[in-house]
């Protein structure tokens, strides 16, 4: 049985190829993605293994604390000790070239220490010594154009602006923050005088100390650890970063393998209906049912084992390739060549010939079900005639749609907006999906009609002959689409929700930000930052502005009855613009009762302390403790602290304090005219200070928002790769069953082109029918998850993007079409009404 | 050279029937060679053979005579490697892929042994689908009396699988003379049907000829189905060794016998059951 069952494989080596083709994608995306996280890690580990080498002991602070400074002292005056370095951290504002700081976020400022202790890469120049000089991370120099001699300029802690010398480039390697901020080293007393900070994060240790006499010396404040140690630890803080790449890309990995499934399964019943006669005649000359799926289980393990082969060499490429893209010359991914772990091999390998034999084992049933008889009947066509769904399908139809219905309707429409509700959604559309592949052979009739109106009409008779072939076998033509179905229904539904997560912010900037603009410092420093007081009053007195809101707030301690206290941020906006320029949108209660002695408080705030309409709280102040009454409860949405209290109020308890946000709208008209300008000029002085507006604040989330939903494009992008195999898989062994009515078509007069086009259309209608019902479902679950997501989320339809979707699909469709296409039209029309 | 064409089809007297008309078919020293060096095969050696318009013909021959090569070589559905076909005035052998196709869906009438119909298409479908592939409109009288003719009126919904043989091979008949071909080419149009189904076919196709004046040629092994014709040619090793007018099946299976050897002339008979 199994010699019969290879040479059946080496007799179709395309066929074999094609099917396995579905597979070694999968396999060759799951591959690569171990691929690619694992080089990633290897790269780390080395970096770090090289730096931590360096030290010989390390002394860190436990969780979220300090280390004193006079703890370096005391660490140098072990005996052993040669060496002995703290590292300050803190924030150091870097000046760009044009005069604003550099960045979101201030550049870290970080010591730098000369000698063993070093452990950042120099790329040019040398480390800093004394207070004029500094050196930079490679990319902000390189962003920025500093070259090493040239002078920098770097604001301290105090905003006061300080020039040094670039006299280095460096490598500061796999340090988070330094790659995200951006980094400016100095020595280690003028990063203490720069950022202000007394205390050290780290110190490190040279020499031949004992770790335990180290620390005996940093007391049980302090953690002390080997270089080796030190440097395992780092390594494995960073490996969760990779793990989190990792587990986000098994997910499409495995939507992948799930289309990949789709269109084997479908792949093994074809060719088993079409093989009916062979296996009947196996069963003639004596071949036992179990011999029967052995042989078909046999073959799809060669098949799954050749692909999933494929699919790591494939996998290989895939992870080299992102590499090449994420990690070029300067990126923060160090690598150290391909990593191609025993573990990558045997999970593709496991994962590709399981998914197989797996997704074959139906077809290799109804083998067995061939009796010996149909081996002497006259053909009939296989997988064709009426379908009538099954009690098994209607069954699965009932038990997960209707369900699956409920629950989203329940997440989306009942339950409270949250991830929770969120989850809720995606486990009723998973059921649905379920319900729809089940009932999918029932709707290809209709949906190729609807589908194939057009064509039909316009590709004369080979287009209607296409319709109807596309109708002709609906269980083969459902799980052709349904592959098609899942990658496009995903994509629609991120579209969906992309598009009203952006219409939803449209809608919050419009109606509770409208301002013209806004003004803020860096943010995410280790200080937070605020704006000068001055700095709304000159813009007050310019005569393009036509008002100016400040918002104020602090974090202080709040409690209230039942739960105890907590931090939270109390804050005011300026008195004449609340309820005019920034509207609070009040869930209970209303703006008209917010006076002194009252407070409006967030949501979830309310939520936390149970506090509603009448409640007080007490706020901790610098003048002693303020009872407030709740007069309202806020929606998250708008520029509005979660505790908002009057401006006098605010004043009076916390004093005059410097504003967090300040917001300007112009004059309109011609009195507004070059208002921009104006505000720029009067934050010119203020280089931590930025000006946004709100078209530039809407530009920034577009932009985040379609970056991500470009890389879940080309994420889901080889799912959809795979359902046009799929479809280019279906077609060609359609070709192969028709041969015989191609030829007769050809007899009657059917030229090569319109049998080509026949096929295309039929492609066409194909994919029309799984896109569609792709984005059915896409957008039914974005509306429903938009709708589980938040309170007063706008929905919205991203209307040209699906459109986009459906005409991409259908254009690969009829691109799948092409090769099939031309087999049946080279086809001799003689030998195929011979050969019977 | 003077004397051509009367010479190449004069095989012997001229039947009754359209003796006037020139042939609608003719093949001049046809010959095909499947393959080539010692593996080659000739199917078809010089045929030279007409057809004459509005006659019903008849190609016999035994099995791997070249009967059927010749006549998917007459009807354009494969090449010649060398000679010449004529449909009418029209040289086959000098046209391309795409003007065959379009010359048989235009000229050529088609019935097969079997899967003559597309099963996706009801009889109504299939028996337009020629005239639907030209974009040409179908005679409504000339439809109604194709479909009268061969007695499929109640029949016409349905698809190819609610049909029986007989009724299938009536429907590819209807199919091939709604068109008014110039010729239609019949495979053992009888081969896969019983004999009072094969008998009914038998009696359409000679009424089309008689009744319509279509001219048909028809390749059959079965000297039943070729004494419905007007006259049969028979063909052994790939040339035309014989014919016959106004044949009847025992005159056939005579001429059989002699062809085969003589003494099969009794198993013959017995093989082929004369019932009629």
């Amino acid at each position: 049985m199994l010699k019969t069952t290879l040479a059946g494989l080496r007799a179709h080596k395309l066929r074999l190829l094609l099917t396995g083709l579905a597979i070694t994608l999968g396999v060759g995306f799951i591959a690569g993605t171990f691929v690619l996280t694992d080089s990633m890690r290897a790269g780390v580990n080395e970096k770090f293994a090289r730096s931590a080498d360096k030290v010989d002991v390390a002394v860190l602070p436990k969780e979220g604390g300090e280390l004193p400074a006079d703890l370096l002292g005391r660490v140098r005056a072990v005996p052993g000790v040669t060496d002995a370095q703290g590292t300050v951290r803190g924030d150091a504002a870097l000046i760009g070239r044009d005069g604003k700081a550099v960045g979101d976020m201030p550049t870290v400022g970080i010591s730098v220490p000369s000698g063993r202790l070093l452990r950042y890469g120099v790329d040019e120049g040398r480390p800093p010594a004394g207070p004029a000089e500094a050196v930079l991370d490679r990319d902000t120099a390189e962003r920025e154009k500093f070259a090493v001699g040239q002078t920098i300029t770097v604001l301290d802690h105090r905003q006061r602006p300080h020039r040094f010398t670039l006299v280095g480039i460096l490598d500061f390697g796999i340090d988070d923050e330094a790659n995200m901020r951006g980094a400016v080293g100095f020595d280690t007393a003028t990063a203490m005088r720069m950022t202000g900070k007394r205390v050290f994060r780290e110190i490190d240790v040279a020499g031949a100390a004992d770790r335990a006499a180290v620390a005996a010396v940093a007391g049980p404040d302090a953690e002390v650890l080997t270089g080796e140690r030190l440097g395992r630890r780092l390594a494995a803080r960073a490996g969760a970063d990779t793990e989190v790449i990792r587990t986000g890309l098994l997910i499409f990995g495995l939507v992948s393998v799930l289309v990949s499934a789709l269109v084997i399964y479908n792949t093994f019943a074809i060719l088993i209906a079409q093989r009916m006669r062979e296996t009947a005649l196996l069963r003639c000359v004596g071949a036992t049912r179990r011999q029967l799926f052995g042989g078909v289980l046999t073959e799809s393990a060669v098949v799954g084992l050749i692909g999933s082969v494929l699919g790591l060499a494939v996998g290989l490429g895939l992870g080299a390739g992102a590499l090449a893209v994420f990690g070029g010359p300067d990126a923060d991914i160090p690598t150290y060549g391909l990593t191609l772990a025993p573990r990558t091999i045997a999970v593709g390998l496991l994962v590709g010939v399981l998914v197989t034999v797996l997704s074959a084992l139906l077809p290799a049933r109804a083998a067995t079900r061939v009796s010996p008889v149909s081996a002497l009947r006259a053909d009939l066509e296989p997988g064709g005639g009426r379908f009538r769904l099954g009690w098994a399908r209607w069954t699965v139809a009932a038990l997960s749609g209707l369900p699956g219905l409920a629950v989203a309707w329940y997440g989306a429409m009942v339950l409270d907006k949250g991830e929770s509700a969120l989850f809720t959604v995606a486990a009723g559309g998973g059921l649905v999906f379920l319900a729809v592949i089940a009932l999918m052979p029932a709707l290809v009739r209709p949906l190729g009609r609807v589908a194939g109106a057009v064509p039909a009409r316009l590709a004369g008779v080979p287009g209607r002959l296409a319709v109807q072939n596309a109708r002709r076998s609906p269980r083969r033509t459902a799980t052709t689409t349904i592959a098609l179905t899942i990658g496009v229904g995903l994509m629609t539904m991120f579209a969906v929700l992309a598009a009203s997560v952006k219409a939803t912010a449209d809608e919050q900037l419009a109606e509770e930000f409208p301002v013209d603009y806004q003004l803020t410092t860096q943010w995410g420093g280790s200080d937070e930052q605020f704006l000068p007081r001055e700095l709304a009053d000159r813009l007050r007195a310019l005569p393009q502005v036509a008002a100016v809101t400040e918002m104020r707030h602090v974090e202080a301690r709040v409690e209230s009855s039942g739960r105890g206290d907590r931090r939270e941020s109390v804050g005011a906006l300026t008195a004449s613009s609340l309820g005019t320029v920034v509207k609070p949108e009040f869930t209970s209660g209303s703006l008209e009762d917010l006076r002194p002695g009252t407070v409006a408080v967030a949501d979830p705030v309310a939520r936390y302390w149970k506090l509603r309409i009448g409640s007080t709280v007490r706020v901790r102040t610098p003048r002693g403790p303020l009872e407030l009454k709740v007069v309202g409860t806020t929606g998250m949405e708008g520029p509005v602290p979660p505790l908002l209290v009057t401006e006098a109020d605010f004043t009076r308890y916390f004093g005059a304090r410097d504003p967090s946000v300040i917001f300007v709208n112009a004059r309109s008209g011609a009195a507004g005219e070059g208002a921009r300008a104006a505000v720029e000029a009067a934050a010119k002085p203020y280089p931590t200070v930025r000006v946004t507006s709100a078209a530039e604040i809407k530009k920034q989330y577009t932009k985040a928002i379609d970056m991500m939903l470009v890389i879940f494009g080309a994420l889901l992008g080889l799912a959809i790769l795979i359902a046009l195999f799929g479809i280019a898989n279906t077609l060609t062994l359609s070709v192969v069953e028709r041969t015989r009515e191609s030829a007769l078509l050809r007899a009657l007069g059917v030229t090569r082109r319109q049998l080509r086009r026949m096929l295309s259309v039929e492609a066409l209608i194909m994919a029309l029918i799984g896109a569609g019902t792709g984005v059915a479902l896409g957008v039914a679950f974005g509306w429903a998850s938009i709708t589980a997501m938040a309170e007063d989320v706008v929905f919205s339809l991203p209307y040209a993007r699906i459109a986009v979707f459906v005409l991409l699909a259908a254009a690969a469709g009829m691109l799948a079409a092409v090769l099939p296409a031309r087999r049946a039209a080279k086809a001799s029309v003689v030998e195929a009404l011979v050969d019977d | 050279m003077t004397s051509t064409s009367t010479d190449t089809s004069g095989e012997g007297p001229a039947p009754a029937a359209g003796a006037a008309a020139p042939p609608a078919v003719t093949a001049v020293e046809v010959s095909k060679v499947y393959g080539s060096g010692d593996a080659a095969v000739h199917a078809l050696r010089g045929v030279s053979v007409a057809f004459a318009r509005g006659a019903f013909t008849a190609i016999m021959g035994p099995s791997g005579s070249g009967k059927s090569t010749l006549m998917h070589c007459l009807a354009g559905l494969d090449t010649v490697s060398g000679g010449r076909v004529m449909l009418g005035d029209t040289d086959l052998t000098a046209l391309k892929d795409r003007q065959l196709t379009l010359l048989r869906r235009d000229r050529i009438g088609f019935i097969f042994q079997a899967f003559n119909l597309l099963p996706t298409l009801t009889a109504e479908q299939n028996i337009l689908l020629p005239l639907e592939l030209a974009g040409r409109k179908a005679d409504k009288a000339w439809f109604d009396r194709v479909v009268d003719v061969v007695g499929l009126r109640d029949r016409l919904g349905h698809r190819p699988g609610q049909l029986s043989g007989g009724q299938q091979q009536r429907v590819a008949c209807a199919r091939a003379l709604v068109t008014r071909p110039e010729v239609i080419f019949a495979d053992e149009p009888t081969g896969n049907l019983d004999s009072r189904a094969g008998a009914e076919v038998l009696g359409f196709l000679r009424a089309s000829v008689r009744e319509m004046g279509q001219t048909i040629v028809m390749v059959t092994h079965d000297p039943v189905a070729a004494s419905y014709a007007d006259r049969v040619v028979f063909l052994r090793d790939g040339t035309i060794v014989s014919e016959l007018f106004e044949p009847t099946p025992d005159t056939v299976l005579d001429r059989l016998s002699q062809l085969t050897g003589g003494a099969d002339g009794p198993s013959l008979r017995a093989r082929h059951g004369l019932e009629g």
